[in-house]
């Protein structure tokens, strides 16, 4: 068993195009990924903030010239008057630049707006309106819109508001103040809690998944596994060979991956604006434990599969729809952040308890029933497998094709 | 020394396997009742056609399949109860079962004979005879996948002889190689034979029967029809030489078929 739990080490480690395609490719992929991804967001906002938005206004009240200035909103965008008389045509022409992204905003105020707000006395006298025209789906729009709001309309708002009762105090019913009561741990792992299982349990299958499929039908269709067959050795010695050197192989590939994602991570929070992110001991134990027993799991049902499969295409055609409904475990805990608990008990489902645990452990609140039950879950699948392995090695139907 | 009793071995077929074999039977009795011995110091022949069940016999010597009835023993161990022993005792050579590609000659040949239980001063001193023998001493280092069809032939004749088995078992052994190779393959064989192993071989050309084998067992249709030294063969036919007499046999076979 030991010589065959080497031999799977040194087919990777003698061989340095397997060392790149394991070990070297999926860093530099994950680094390349989340910096690309860091830096897009950070340009998208910068790019945001740097856009001086086109804004068309009609029938403006006689100070917005002056308010404008004031607050200085005719520094922060491009304002365009437009003739209170405008034909129709050109009131679309607007409204179509709005369409393609060439203007972003189109205000228009109702006539005399200024007058009709002063004069209004009691219930049942008009009010004035203003009617805004952007494209929800141009974030340059969208933008255009929040700080006309902010930056003319509030004030607005305020200046007759404060001539009409004199004293804004008489406007304030009372104060309220948010203080936030929130363990910082748990929002900033919330964010993570709702990625990182996902990330986890998928790369943990996909470094897992060439490796296998592999050493199992990839050996049976090119005759060496028949040539291991024909050693003295008991099958079962082996099976546990091959797993064993699978697993370290996997565990070290994703081990790969989780310093790549660590080192990269920032990068893509910084564009995300999330704060650091520290584990304690007890949390990194915890992951290590799960992901160790996630990745037995894998090894396991990869090589389950690849056992019966003749060569590795047909292996692939038989792991691919395990692999989608795995990444499908994964995603379904990314959307239930914050969601209702799931029962105890779904925490023994193998990947999914697992990725239900992770999700825990990255906002703080695995509890040790939780753990010992994802934990648990995964290995008693491992155990089966093991055994149910062992059994197909030994029948000549499906390692000798007969 | 074998000693096949009544080996039947019947597959079942997959519809796949029904296409390819045109039949619309669901098993195939690919060794039917087939009884033969052989001993140490000798090389016996499967001579046959193709589809006569050489494989099938000589994968249940090997331990691979399972006889579906009767038994196979080899060296006094049963290839079912005692399939390690069994294993330990022979080497089964074809061109189906090969070496892993991504591996050294030199490395698969310590890797096997650890998987054997040899320690490695003897693994150094096997690995030095064969390798000079089989002249892979200047390529022992080099990848099997860089090697030629001949050379990966040799290299995965020497590892297998690895642990000196008293049994080997080789299935259609010069299939596939030049005549030079196949020359070298056939005086391994003799030679084995010289130093009192049993050689067991499966084939389907008459000259390398007739060269080769002390004592041929001809199959058709997974019955084995005759067994003898070639003389006897011929006397038993009338044959004028190999070919005719397996001709013979062929014809009187399918005459009882009918
Ligand atoms: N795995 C299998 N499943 C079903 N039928 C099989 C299987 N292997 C062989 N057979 C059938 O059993 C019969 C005997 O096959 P076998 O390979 O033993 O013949 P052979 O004498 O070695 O022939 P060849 O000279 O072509 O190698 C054939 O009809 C073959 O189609
Ligand atoms: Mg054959």
């Amino acid at each position: 068993m030991k010589n065959i739990f080497k031999k799977e080490l040194m087919r990777v480690f003698s061989d340095k195009k397997m060392i790149f395609s394991l070990f070297i490719l999926p860093a530099i992929v994950m680094i390349g990924v989340y910096s690309l991804m860091g830096t897009m967001m950070n340009k998208m906002e910068s790019d945001i903030e740097e856009h001086v938005s086109v804004t068309y206004v009609q029938n403006v009240p006689e100070d917005f010239k002056a308010l404008a200035a004031q607050t200085g909103y005719d520094v922060a965008a491009e304002i365009k008057y437009v003739a209170a008389d405008a034909s129709a045509e050109e009131v679309e022409q607007i409204k179509d630049d709005i369409l393609n992204g060439d203007a972003d905003l189109f205000v228009v105020f109702d006539k005399e707006f200024l007058a009709k707000a002063e004069a209004y006395q009691n219930a049942g006298d008009p009010i004035p309106g203003v009617k805004l025209a952007y494209n929800s789906t141009m974030n340059y729009s969208s933008a255009a819109k929040s700080m006309f709001e902010a930056m003319v309309l509030d004030v607005y708002e305020t200046n007759l508001l404060q001539n009409r009762f004199g004293n804004m105090d008489l406007l304030t019913v009372f104060t309220s103040e948010d203080e936030l009561i929130i363990n910082e741990d748990k929002a900033n792992g919330l964010m993570l809690a709702s990625m990182l299982p996902y990330f986890i349990i998928m790369m943990l299958f996909a470094g897992a998944m060439g490796l296998c499929v592999d050493a199992i039908a990839g050996e049976k269709e090119r005759g060496t596994m028949a040539t291991m067959l024909l050693s003295p050795v008991k099958r079962s010695s082996i099976v546990f060979g091959k797993l064993f050197g699978l697993s370290v192989l996997s565990a070290l590939s994703s081990v790969v991956y989780a310093v790549s994602m660590i080192i990269a991570m920032p990068m893509a929070m910084g564009g995300l604006g999330m704060g650091e992110i520290s584990f304690s001991v007890l949390q990194i134990v915890e992951l290590l434990g799960i992901m160790v027993s996630l990745v037995l799991f894998n090894v396991c049902i990869l090589c389950l599969l690849s056992v019966f499969a003749k060569n590795s295409k047909e292996a692939s055609a038989y792991v691919t729809p395990v692999y989608m409904v795995v990444i499908v475990l994964g995603m379904l805990t990314m959307f239930n952040v914050g969601g209702t608990a799931p029962a105890t008990s779904s925490y023994a489902i193998p990947i999914y308890g697992s990725s239900l645990a992770i999700q825990a452990v990255a906002s703080n609140e695995l509890t040790l029933a939780q753990f010992g039950l994802s934990v648990a879950g995964n290995i008693l699948c491992v155990l089966v497998m093991v055994v149910v392995i062992t059994k197909l090695f030994n029948n000549e139907k499906v390692m000798m094709n007969a | 020394m074998i000693e096949i009793k009544n080996l039947t071995k019947i597959y079942k077929l997959n519809k796949k396997k029904m296409m390819e074999l045109k039949t619309k039977e669901t098993t195939k009795k690919a060794a039917d009742n087939i009884t033969l011995t052989a001993k140490p110091g000798e090389i016996y022949g499967l001579l046959g056609p193709n589809g006569a069940g050489k494989t099938t016999t000589l994968r249940c010597v090997a331990t691979l399949l399972t006889p579906t009835e009767g038994s196979v023993s080899v060296c006094g161990y049963d290839t079912v109860k005692q399939s390690e022993k069994v294993r330990e005792n022979l080497c089964f050579l074809t061109n189906e079962i090969k070496l892993d590609p991504h591996f050294s000659p030199k490395y698969l040949f310590q890797f096997f004979g650890k998987l054997h239980g040899l320690d490695d001063a003897t693994i150094e001193a096997r690995r030095k005879e064969l390798f000079e023998y089989f002249e892979i001493t200047a390529f022992e280092n080099k990848r099997i996948e860089e090697l030629s069809t001949g050379m990966k032939q040799k290299a995965s004749i020497a590892v297998s002889l690895v642990h000196n088995p008293q049994v080997v078992i080789f299935d259609e052994p010069t299939n596939g190689l030049d005549i030079v190779t196949a020359r070298n393959v056939t005086d391994l064989l003799l030679k084995l034979r010289d130093e009192g192993k049993l050689v067991i071989i499966s084939t389907h050309i008459m000259s390398e029967a007739e060269k080769l084998c002390d004592r041929i067992g001809v199959i058709i249709d997974g019955k084995k029809v005759t067994e003898g030294t070639l003389s006897e063969i011929l006397a038993e036919t009338n044959g004028a030489d190999l070919e005719d007499a397996f001709f013979r046999l062929y014809k009187e076979h399918h005459k009882e078929e009918k």
